[in-house]
């Protein structure tokens, strides 16, 4: 039983060990040499209700990448404007961790391969053609391209290409596996009737922050800095992909957090405004490397489908990440990742779909995020655990929790322990 | 369902875009065809719609015409004319790829310029070499050159031959080339691409219908095997020719270069699918009619299955795939 993954993101990267886990062969399809996407200039874990959602994995038997990222963390139980308890993993150790994870676990990984063009005859997926003409068959298909770029879709809905990780002008675009299918994509909406979203987030080198930044974000974890008054400007906040960062507190301030660079919580900020800032007066962007001009644009590409993360319209196409909904965040597109692996898996074998329960937060997250999308100000919102509409939802229903045992609790209520743990082929 | 990715012989050029992404007819990106999101099937390697866009969404400014002196003439009995001509350093290292080919103007009105593929292309020297075959009120007009005279040319285009995938895919291996008539012309620069990827190559030249081989001076530097023989009898592949294929295909070549009219190229398809060798990679001439080379004025367009039309002087494709699906209208 053969499942292709097609992009190699966090939420593929879940995708590949839960549909391991239930005993498929597995190859994921990455067309930079990179696993993890976005995941290389993250870092940000464990705040606010990504906390209770990481221990819901845990619980739920596929815990291994939030093990990964706590083990190579920098800081953990950290605090910041709007958000608490927030682990920061090390962006640049993890990719290599993870890879040899998959590795270690017999998933095939395809680096550098590109899909271009897919075989489908109306119901079903038999195999995508890769840039150089590669023809890869399988089972069952989970599309984690993400919703990000190319070029072009950054260019219209954005700055222009900022030269982000995912490094479009060099290993080429993305395509949307289900609108090659005929299915046609969602997109997140932001405020002024434009499509799409900035990438919250740039980094900055450490060493060209002045050694008293440098030294407290070692030490700390995050510096807050005050933004000249001239520079404010609110209006930056609706375009950001992160509403649980589009605080105040985020528009008066330069918020750094140590996360291997100083991530920087903005959207793009021009670079001579920046090195205004007392201490900043050497710094320089290291991602997106034309931080100054813009960032990557999120949200063009979200397919329709089914709280199971099955494509709606193909017979055997899941999808996760932001590819299913228009969530923010490493563990939304772990926890999409894993479901719909798992889903992969039982599809094949003619067993019934998983759809976890609106009593955790993931399955409530997942349901919640799919009913909202039908409506324009559903479009408008981003899902997260971490904050904004969400984390509202989860304190409100009392699914936000940090003690574990409860968490435990809950998923054994529901019979779902160690349920991603076990092999079904 | 599979949409055929098209390819396009300016993607990615200094001439890309062109005039077809200014007024949102593209042949490669969705951006550029009146969409409003990606959808990058044939990635050249570069994005067209941000060319576009820091080109104020305007085409870039095209090909140029250069006056060139004439430095040798050669006339075969009114019949067949070789030119050599100077030429800029840029333009010359342009025109070396298989396919090349310019126009050349021979009058101030512009209907007379005719396109012709590109014999050699001579780096050193900065000679380009060119052969004509005196056919029409076109090409009569070049009778007239001149050594130590000028002549106007238009380029570099580079369409010329279909399959440019499949001659930058051989290496180390053996090929085949049929070459007939004016087609021994555009076959010199597609022998020195596969001799320089270290192919074995057997040349087997039709010099039907002139009486003499004209591309001997170039062929003997080469030192590659060639052979004299008919490929065409009574308008159909000649026995002489099957039994070539035959015994190419059985001596382990898996790839044939085309270097002739239509007709020749349909039949060799015809056979390879005869004998079951569909798996054989073909390459041959472009024979599509070209006028403006921009993919503007249509002469080179032809209709396909589903409503398809394909601007020849841009479209790269398959030899197999421009007769398949063909449209009469």
């Amino acid at each position: 039983m053969k499942v292709i993954i097609i992009g190699g993101g966090w939420s593929g990267c879940a995708a590949a060990i839960s549909s391991k886990k239930a005993g498929a062969d597995v190859t994921v399809i990455e067309k930079t040499d990179l696993l993890l996407g976005l995941g290389n200039v993250g870092g940000i874990m464990r705040n606010n209700g990504r906390f209770t959602a990481s221990e819901e994995l845990i619980a739920l038997g596929c815990g291994d990448l939030i093990e990964i990222t706590d083990r190579i963390s920098t800081h953990r139980n950290i605090d910041f404007p709007g958000h608490k308890h927030a682990t920061l993993y090390n962006v640049n150790m993890i990719e290599g961790e993870v890879s040899k994870y998959l590795k270690s676990l017999g998933i095939n990984l395809l680096m550098e391969s590109r899909v271009n063009d897919i075989n489908f005859d109306g119901q079903k997926i038999k195999g995508v053609y890769l840039s150089d003409g590669t023809y890869i068959d399988g089972d069952v298909f989970i599309e984690t391209t993400g919703t990000t770029g190319p070029m072009g879709n950054c260019l219209r809905y954005g700055n222009g290409c900022s030269m982000c990780v995912l490094r479009c002008p060099s290993f080429g675009p993305r395509i949307s596996i289900s609108e090659r299918c005929g299915v046609s994509d969602i997109q997140g909406e932001r405020g002024d009737d434009i499509l799409g979203a900035f990438s919250g987030s740039c980094k900055l080198a450490k060493e060209s922050l002045s050694d008293e930044i440098r030294n407290e974000l070692n030490s700390k974890g995050v510096v807050i800095l005050k933004i000249p008054q001239e520079d404010i400007n609110y209006d930056k906040l609706s375009t950001k992909v992160c509403q649980q960062y589009a605080l105040k507190e985020f528009a008066e301030n330069i918020i750094l957090l140590d996360t291997g660079h100083a991530k920087l919580m903005t959207t793009y900020y021009p670079l001579y405004k920046l090195r205004k800032i007392k201490g900043l007066e050497n710094a320089k962007y290291v991602d997106p490397y034309a931080g100054s001009k813009g960032n990557s644009i999120r949200y063009l590409s979200v397919a329709p489908r089914t709280n199971d993360l099955k494509v709606t319209g193909v017979d055997n196409l899941f999808c996760a990440g932001e590819k299913s909904g228009l969530f923010v965040g490493h563990t939304e597109a772990i926890c999409t990742g894993t479901l719909a692996g798992h889903n992969a898996v039982k599809l094949a074998m003619g067993m019934p779909l998983l759809i976890l329960p609106s009593s955790i937060a993931i399955g409530d997250i997942i349901t919640f995020a799919n009913e909202s999308s039908l409506t324009r100000e559903g479009r408008k919102a981003r899902y997260t655990f971490a904050g904004s509409v969400y984390f509202d939802r989860m304190q409100a229903l009392s699914l936000y929790t940090t003690d574990i045992d409860e968490i435990k609790k809950r998923i054994q209520k529901v019979n779902l322990d160690n349920i991603f743990n076990q092999k079904i082929c | 369902m599979v949409k055929e990715a098209i390819d396009c012989i300016d993607a990615g050029t200094e001439y890309c875009p062109c005039k077809l992404a200014e007024y949102g007819q593209c042949l490669i990106c969705s951006q550029c065809q009146g969409q409003v999101f990606c959808d990058c099937l044939n990635w050249k390697g570069v994005c067209i719609y941000q060319e576009l866009h820091n080109n104020g969404y305007k085409a870039k400014e095209g090909r140029k015409t250069f006056d060139c002196n004439v430095e040798e003439v050669i006339n075969y009995n009114n019949n067949l004319i070789i030119i050599k001509f100077k030429a800029p350093h840029k333009l010359v290292l342009d025109l070396v790829k298989p396919g090349s080919y310019i126009f050349i103007r021979t009058d101030d009105n512009h209907y007379f310029d005719i396109p012709i593929s590109i014999m050699n292309s001579d780096i050193e020297n900065d000679i380009i070499s060119i052969a004509v075959e005196i056919r029409g009120i076109k090409t009569a007009k070049l009778l007239d050159t001149k050594a130590n005279e000028n002549i106007v040319i238009r380029g570099p285009y580079w369409n010329g031959v279909f399959g440019i995938k499949n001659i930058l895919a051989q290496n180390n291996s053996k090929a085949l080339i049929l070459a007939r008539g004016i087609g021994l012309a555009p076959m010199m620069p597609v022998i020195r691409k596969l001799l320089s990827q270290n192919n074995e190559l057997n040349a087997v030249l039709d010099k039907d219908p002139f009486n003499i081989n004209f591309a001997t001076e170039l062929l003997d530097k080469y030192k590659i095997k060639t052979s004299e023989n008919s490929l065409l009898y009574k308008g159909q592949l000649s026995d002489h020719a099957k039994v070539i294929i035959k015994d190419a295909l059985e001596d382990g070549v898996t790839f044939i270069h085309i270097a002739g009219a239509d007709i020749l190229t349909y039949y060799v398809i015809n056979y390879l699918n005869e004998i079951n060798r569909n798996d054989v990679a073909l390459s041959c001439c472009n024979n599509f009619k070209m006028c403006c080379g921009e993919g503007i004025c249509g002469a080179c367009t032809s209709r396909f299955s589903g409503h398809r039309v394909k601007r020849f002087c841009k479209e790269q494709a398959d030899p197999r795939n421009i007769f398949e699906g063909r449209r009469f209208i």
